[in-house]
């Protein structure tokens, strides 16, 4: 039945392929849905994929990752609601996507990657993916492909409200308030979530047995207990105050300033046989971020500049009771990342033939983490961990030129500075041309090179930390197409394919040594490849009917194709572990009147946990498909618009792992509530 | 009144069309349903095999992953993932050692906080104590006693294997729960020796009649194992610590001291940056072998390293090591890229390999039958 399944969604996904806004020539106008009467000069032969507010702004309880995993062709392997959540960009790590939030980079310095769980997806207006070597034209590092995240004005004229409650289940509690004000200079918003939850699930623990002893402490009987998730709650608290300002004569403001609260339990393995009560796992994280941009805009050309700031104060804590009420610290982890950020960047047009860029970028990051404290040899007290500073450049320009209507060229040159050290030039090259006005299908190739340097921890961390690491590095190519049919008032039906195929040499992988920590190398050359799908489908069926379905199908093997480490190393030729060679996604909504029904499908392969793709009865990832549904009413009166939803998450209530021995939530319930008053 | 009733019967024809298509979707997604197997309880009897040896495969922390494997050195037959197929459960995260006592092997599982008994010839769960800090190592006072070692914590737990609780715990000096680390346990007499590795220096000497650290004798930085040979010496080798540790860096050395006068008699010093580890005995306790990139061998009366290795380094880092107590056959583990499945390596006395067999993820540890 499972095979059958995915002959139907090979079927269906290539018609019903998912919203993307590149390629699109003609304009027809549906709400909702937005399409460019022209091919922007800027995206020559960009693969992108756009979210728009509609998918952003399905529900308050939702992160980034949520939206991710159900409407792009991006793995996200989490372990539930409200932990860390990381991304497989076409079968890449987590840290070879580049994120980054109103233009500033948000991967953690330390880490490489972005925790897309603390990203609630109410606070994002615009998240646009840019894939494989379209990333050059934003950032470097990107091997992957990178995350544009950003936030946009409200365009409102006047005071504005938004108030949602979210009521689920395990308790779960989901706020959020936005307060607006605009007129014809000003736009300002203030907006912010809460949510809490104990999120204590209950499952059947099938990793583990409870025994029923007799007297002598014989067993006499097992069984596999019903369990909830220990340790699992959370608390975050988000804010994020906006001001932008219009000239109206071509200049324009903006500040963005994002503050982030959260406390979380890291939940207990499926295979924890420790007493709850007696363990506290918690991470706390404090992180302001704020962005302040100025752009110059002239008939033919354009200029911007931006500073920013992040802080981000990490602890996290492991501490047991020792018996007499005293939680005593095992581990006791702390972090400070402070990172100061600049931007300049300029676009000239000459004619409707050519645009000239040209961008530069600044990251400053100190780092400080203090991992443990210990008594040396001499008595005295000791703190394990390092400090370090690091500059980050990245800088390019490029030339885009569309001599005919039907073709468009670009060149992207990008070199990247780390430290001291500089990248090779990067280059990139992008085609696209328009094979068919019929239809509007545009072919699109693409070609770059990319690198990524270690990361501050992969090169100074305690202990482990390898200061004689290599940087990573990479070949991109790109070939698809793309279409776009439609009726004014009817239907439109986009779509696009493409192919993609990377190498990237030198990969860092982290190790244990034999002294008992973990120390990173360059360990893998590999071989990611794969096509990619996506497609939207609008229709209006009556008067009061609208239909749209989403879809995407992606095949990304990611193949190790490195030495072997020793002569019995079975992993050379296979799948990374953790890295679906299969993905899909669907979602339809419905609407009838003031009614809308939203219905969520994804789909995920089976996932490998060993390098050498062994299946063993502890190590196997089963392929799983996720249901989730909600239902809406908007009622509109006189002095305010109110929302009721419900949404059912595992609707089908499956047993289903993202990662080992992590369990995860089954059926469950969750209502919303929102007012928006009329104060004009 | 006409007007109103078609009004009606619009409205419920569009709902029943929104019926047909909700049913439609979730149709689409009716088959979809993962397969998981469960409570398949495999028999095994190993009894009449005699010898064998338990591999201990660590797995990935965090991942839940480890396992644990059944090799017989008589019909070179490895069964893997025993525990999971014998009692339809994981054995859980880590697991880090192994020992033996009347017929039930204790396989302690460090980040699961377990300690699980098994029968060794079915590999059947007999029993089970839990809520440890970190465990490492078990090691047996009577039948009512035992000890066992944690990372993370200052104190070495006192359990009572047969109710499989939790009566006690021996708070070790000059110790926190942060830098807390006991190891390795071998016994003397009255005396139980610990070896105390992660950012630490030193053997502790216990007094098993009292259950208190009653000595302590400082060696290099962070002894990482601990034998006792055929002459009541103890052996223990050091890893040096690393560049940058604020605990010190340093040539690591291997460490022969006399149990009775607990006193360092014999260092051989290794080069600094080595990382020697897992120093073990053969059956009759008159030879130990380690690892130093290299297998290495060497009389315990020697008084130099011997100058060639007893296995040439095999462009591959090995984790393990163990010595058939009745044969003298070296078992080396290699634990590959740490995340597929390790390959034990069998060489005869002389060095000759014997046999080679996949096991599971990150084979560290070993216990003969």
């Amino acid at each position: 039945m499972k095979r059958l399944h995915l002959i139907l969604l090979l079927l269906i996904s290539p018609i019903f392929a998912m919203s993307q806004d590149d390629g699109i020539k003609w304009y027809f106008d549906l709400p909702e849905v937005s399409i460019y009467a022209e091919r922007p000069i800027k995206e020559i032969g960009v693969q992108r994929t756009k979210m728009d507010s509609i998918v952003l702004k399905e529900n308050i309880a939702l992160s980034v990752a949520d939206i991710l995993t159900f409407n792009s062709s991006i793995f996200v392997k989490n372990y539930g609601r409200a932990t860390l959540s990381t991304v497989s960009f076409r079968g890449t790590s987590a840290s070879h996507t580049q994120v980054s939030w109103n233009g500033m980079k948000i991967n953690s310095p330390m880490l490489g990657m972005t925790d897309f769980s603390m990203i609630p997806s109410y606070f994002i207006d615009d998240a646009t993916l840019l894939h494989g070597t379209s990333s050059v034209n934003e950032t470097g590092g990107g091997l992957g492909g990178s995350i544009q995240l950003s936030t946009k004005p409200a365009k409102e004229d006047g005071f504005g409200l938004q108030y949602i409650q979210g009521i689920g289940s395990f308790k779960t509690f989901d706020e959020f308030l936005r307060l607006t004000y605009g007129n014809e200079h000003w736009q300002t918003s203030t907006r912010v979530v809460y949510s809490s939850s104990p999120n204590d699930f209950k499952y059947r623990n099938h990793d583990k047995k409870e025994n029923i002893y007799d007297e002598n402490m014989n067993i006499i009987g097992q069984y596999y207990p019903i369990e909830r998730n220990r340790s699992g709650a959370f608390k975050d608290f988000h804010f994020l105050q906006e001001a932008y300002y219009d000239t109206k004569k071509g200049d324009r403001f903006g500040f963005n300033a994002w503050y982030i609260n959260s406390n979380r339990e890291l939940p207990m393995l499926t295979v924890d046989y420790g007493d709850a009560t007696d363990f506290e796992n918690r991470q706390r994280e404090n992180t302001f971020r704020s962005v302040m941009s100025w752009d110059h805009i002239r008939e033919n050309w354009k200029m911007g500049a931006k500073a920013g700031y992040i802080h981000t104060k990490m602890n996290y804590d492991y501490k047991r009771d020792l018996g007499n009420g005293v939680m005593a610290h095992m581990i006791q982890s702390r972090s400070n990342i402070n990172t100061f950020y600049g931007q300049m960047e300029g676009e000239y047009y000459i004619g409707d033939k050519w645009l000239f860029t040209a961008n530069v970028a600044a990251h400053q990051h100190f780092v400080e983490s203090r991992d443990k404290s210990i008594i040396q040899q001499d008595g005295n007290q000791a703190t394990v961990g390092y400090r370090k500073a690091r500059i980050e450049m990245t800088n390019s320009i490029s030339a885009k030129w569309r001599p005919t209507e039907r073709l468009g060229m670009s060149v992207v040159i990008r070199e990247e500075m780390f430290g001291d050290e500089w990248t090779p030039i990067i280059p990139a090259f992008f085609i696209d041309g328009v094979i068919s006005k019929k239809g509007d299908v545009v072919a699109k190739a693409s070609v770059s090179r990319n690198f990524r340097y270690p990361t501050l921890n992969d090169l100074y961390f305690m202990p482990g930390g390898n200061p004689d690491l290599k940087k990573e590095s990479g070949w991109t190519y790109d070939a698809g197409f793309s279409f776009a049919l439609g009726r004014e008032g009817v239907y439109s039906l986009s779509g696009s394919a493409n192919w993609f195929e990377s190498f990237i040499n030198d990969w860092i992988i982290w190790l244990p040594t034999t002294k008992g920590f973990f120390s990173p190398d360059n360990i893998k050359d590999v071989h990611a490849y794969g096509i990619e799908t996506k497609g939207d489908l609008e229709v209006i069926l009556s008067k009061d009917w609208k239909l749209s379905l989403n879809g995407t199908l992606s095949w990304t093997p990611s193949i190790n194709e490195g030495e072997p480490r020793s002569p019995a190393d079975q992993s050379v030729g296979k799948q990374l572990p953790y890295v679906p060679e299969y993905s899909s996604t669907v979602t339809g909504r419905l609407s009838w009147k003031s009614w809308s029904f939203l219905y969520k499908w994804c789909y995920y392969s089976e996932r490998f946990t060993m390098s050498s793709n062994d299946i063993t009865l502890t190590g196997k990832l089963p392929e799983y498909f996720m249901s989730n549904i909600a239902l809406e009413k908007t009622i509109s009166c006189k002095w305010a618009d109110f929302s009721i939803k419900g949404a059912v998450n595992n609707l089908f209530n499956e047993e289903y792992l993202s990662v080992l021995s992590r369990p995860m939530p089954g059926i469950n319930f969750e209502i919303f509530l929102g007012i928006t008053p009329k104060f004009n | 009144m006409f007007k109103s009733l078609k009004s009606k019967v619009e409205r419920l024809r569009s709902l029943s069309k929104m019926l047909v298509v909700l049913l439609s979707c979730c149709l689409v997604v009716f088959s979809s349903c993962m397969e998981w197997d469960y409570g398949l309880e495999e028999n095994f009897d190993t009894s009449t095999s005699g010898e064998g040896l338990f591999i201990c495969n660590e797995g990935n922390f965090q991942y839940g992953n480890a396992t644990l494997s059944y090799y017989n050195p008589e019909t070179k037959v490895v069964e893997n993932e025993v525990f999971y197929r014998a009692n339809a459960m994981k054995l859980g995260d880590v697991a880090q050692s192994m020992i033996i006592r009347d017929g039930i092997g204790w396989v302690v599982v460090n980040n699961s906080h377990v300690i699980f008994a098994i029968d060794v010839n079915t590999f059947k769960e007999v029993g089970r104590i839990t809520n440890f800090t970190s465990p490492r190592y078990m090691h047996f006072i009577s039948d009512e006693k035992a000890y066992v070692t944690q990372i993370w914590d200052n104190r070495i737990f006192i359990v009572n294997p047969q109710r499989y609780e939790i009566t006690g715990y021996i708070d070790i000096p000059n110790m926190t729960m942060e830098s807390g680390s006991t190891e390795q346990m071998v016994q003397y007499g009255k005396y139980v020796y610990v070896n105390c590795w992660s950012y630490q220096n030193r053997i502790i000497k216990i007094d098993t009649e009292t259950d208190e650290v009653i000595d302590e004798l400082t060696v290099g930085i962070q002894p990482t194992s601990l034998v006792m040979d055929c002459n009541n010496k103890l052996w223990t080798v050091t890893d040096g610590g690393y560049e940058g540790s604020p605990y010190g860096h340093e040539a690591p050395s291997l460490y022969r001291i006399d149990a009775e006068t607990f006193t360092i008699e014999k260092q051989f010093e290794f080069k600094f940056g080595d990382a020697p580890s897992e120093v073990q005995l053969n059956g009759t306790k008159d030879k130990i072998y380690w690892i130093n990139d290299d297998i290495w061998e060497m009389d315990v009366t020697a008084e130099r390293v011997p100058v060639r290795p007893f296995l040439k380094y095999n462009e591959t880092i090995y984790y393990g090591l163990t010595v058939c107590p009745r044969t003298g056959d070296v078992y080396v583990a290699d634990a590959i890229d740490y995340v597929q499945q390790g390959m034990i390596y069998r060489y005869s006395k002389e060095g000759n390999l014997l046999d080679e067999f996949y096991v599971g993820i990150i084979p560290g540890a070993f216990c003969w039958k």
